[in-house]
């Protein structure tokens, strides 16, 4: 039996991997995970909530005469090098266990001692010399006697929280290497869901669905147009970026006009806080530098008016075409509009710890234009044209992290206002299946 | 793992035929792959991975989709399986996005080693993807 290589290398076609000492090293990694749960778990449950669990449940009650009382001071030493103490108070108590007279020191948790000893001393102070106090002793060790019951609950929930969340963490990458351990690439990508986590190595279908990296278009087809099927959604990422712009101007304005109240009432009392004053100045132009940005996009959005699109058809196949109705609002004068089908791919990768997404038109062709329309206020411009989907076209496509998607843009240039772009997504689908009459066409069928 | 493209210098050996000689196919149709393993020495095989996937290339991290999936645990050194090809996606040459279609036969030996032989062909006639150029009607 040959061990798998510990180093990866490529040349060329060739490649030598380490995945199995990686899903070793992984599994090692998380196991050692759910042995220091374990661990910490049974020292947790069995220092602390056994203890606590016995005292609550197999303690017997009894009276106790108080004989003495002091405070035991409890020293950790801690690997900075420092050392704290915690007090507590004790009492000495005589009572009866089982027929025979005892005297013992009353016991408590660690955990219910206080670091300020002027706190427990208040507390010692509590109970008086000769009086009678209920304990509860060990039948097992009758020495063993305390002063108090109950629940500890934080320190259950760490006793639980902790080791459970090493366990559940450890637990899960132990299973994901286990999964990994032997399995292809192929294996691994075709098995999914839970059967597939821990089932057989062959899924029970072969053969995955039909319509692999389409993108649904239901969100493309769920508004009806005016004129034509479909009114096409408007993607706006100006828009979003107009909104986080607002919520920015919002925040920072509501920060600075606190500082300036602060300010404001110092200046009324007489006093002069020049370095928060001069801290404001920049604040102030930010903020005011925000507002006037929040205004300026709120304008251009509203003077140049809303595009509408409609389409006969969605979603689109190769080789056909389809009437589009073009409907801008707004008033003035739109110096040209144009109608123009994309292809954008869009890439996302990692860069070091960020996660980053390129997009780049690959194809582009512009099916209609108009010039020197003039916008009438309450009577929208509306136009119809036809869109081609190129016979080879490539069909829309999304995975993880890649994607090939088909947009319509309208770019317009207004006599007074900045160009703009509206964009609305489409989907083109691939082409039907031929008609089993062409799957016997000669050539057409895979001989067997 | 070994990956072997189609000229392996050394070691295992997996020889594979398409039923068509350009390895193009429409949606839909069936694609037939035949193989032959050779070169194992004294290594015997413990099992055959047959699968047709996707994957894609270019800028953005590889995704990948296994379309047919097959282990065979009483392996022979040939043998062939047969899938009908699915409507999506098309082989696709991007400029930053490109898919690809291939055919992948993995032997596993006994000891635990394992060598994969992959094999890429075409669904669709897309052609490749320019850099982006304005034209008008």
């Amino acid at each position: 039996m040959r061990l798998p290589r510990i180093f990866g290398k490529k040349r060329g076609h060739r490649r030598t991997g380490s995945e199995a000492w990686g899903s070793f090293g992984d599994g090692l990694f998380h196991g050692a995970l759910v042995c220091a749960g374990l661990v910490f778990g049974s020292l947790l449950i069995s220092g602390v909530a056994v203890p606590e669990w016995r005292i609550n449940h197999d303690f017997v009650a009894a009276r106790g005469r108080v004989l003495a009382k002091g405070l035991v001071k409890r020293t950790v030493d801690d690997p900075l090098a420092a050392t704290t103490a915690t007090w507590r108070p004790t009492l000495r108590v005589r009572y009866d266990a089982a027929g025979t007279s005892r005297e013992a020191w009353t016991r408590s948790q660690p955990s219910t001692g206080s670091p300020d000893r002027d706190a427990a001393a208040v507390r010692l102070a509590d109970w008086e010399l000769g009086g009678e106090v209920p304990v509860w002793y060990d039948p097992a060790d009758p020495a063993a006697v305390v002063l108090e019951r109950g629940y500890n609950w934080w320190m259950w929930l760490l006793a639980l929280l902790l080791p459970g969340a090493l366990i559940a963490f450890g637990g899960s990458g132990l299973a994901r290497a286990v999964r990994r351990w032997g399995r292809s690439e192929e294996a691994l990508a075709a098995a999914t869901g839970i059967p597939g986590l821990f089932g057989p190595r062959t899924p029970a279908s072969p053969t995955a669905t039909d319509l692999a990296g389409l993108p649904s278009c239901d969100d493309l087809v769920n508004s009806p147009g005016t004129q034509l099927r479909y009114r096409l959604p408007l993607e706006s990422p100006e828009n979003w970026t107009l909104l986080g712009l607002g919520l920015f101007a919002a925040f920072w304005n509501a920060v600075l006009l606190v500082l300036a109240v602060g300010a404001g009432l110092e200046f009324t009392s007489g006093r002069v806080d020049w370095l928060l004053l001069a801290l404001l100045v920049p604040f102030i132009a930010v903020g005011g530098g925000a507002i006037a940005l929040v205004v300026r996009g709120l304008v251009l959005a509203a003077a140049v008016g809303t595009t509408q699109l409609e389409i006969s058809d969605h979603p689109l196949l190769p080789g056909a075409t389809y009437d589009v109705l073009l409907a801008q609002g707004g008033s003035g004068r739109i110096r040209q509009l144009t109608l123009a089908l994309e292809l954008v791919e869009q890439a996302t990768f990692r860069q070091g710890t960020d996660a980053r997404t390129e997009s780049l038109v690959v194809w582009r062709r512009q099916f209609d234009a108009w010039s020197d329309v003039a916008l009438l206020p309450g009577a929208r411009f509306e136009v119809r044209t036809t869109i081609t989907i190129p016979a080879d076209a490539m069909h829309s496509f999304t995975s993880e992290h890649n994607a090939a998607r088909w947009r319509i843009v309208v770019r317009g240039v207004p006599a007074r206002w900045p160009a703009f772009v509206r964009i609305f997504p489409v989907a083109v689908y691939p082409a039907p299946l031929p008609q089993p009459h062409q799957l016997r066409q000669p050539g057409r069928k895979v001989p067997a | 793992m070994s990956l072997a493209g189609e000229t392996p210098r050394h070691g295992p050996q997996i020889d594979v035929q398409f039923d068509r000689a350009d390895r193009c196919y429409e949606p839909g149709d069936d694609v037939l792959v035949r193989y032959d393993v050779g070169g194992l020495g004294i290594d015997t095989l413990r099992a055959v991975e047959h699968s047709v996937l996707w994957y894609t290339e270019g800028k953005g991290e590889e995704d990948l989709w296994v379309h047919f999936f097959e282990r065979v645990a009483k392996p022979a050194v040939a043998g062939s399986f047969r899938v009908t090809l699915p409507q999506s996606p098309l082989s696709y040459e991007g400029v930053i996005v490109k898919i690809r279609w291939c055919a992948r036969v993995r032997i596993f030996f006994h000891g635990g080693r394992d060598f994969v032989s992959e094999h890429v062909f075409d669904i669709g006639r897309v052609p490749p993807a320019r850099m982006p150029q304005a034209t008008k009607p």
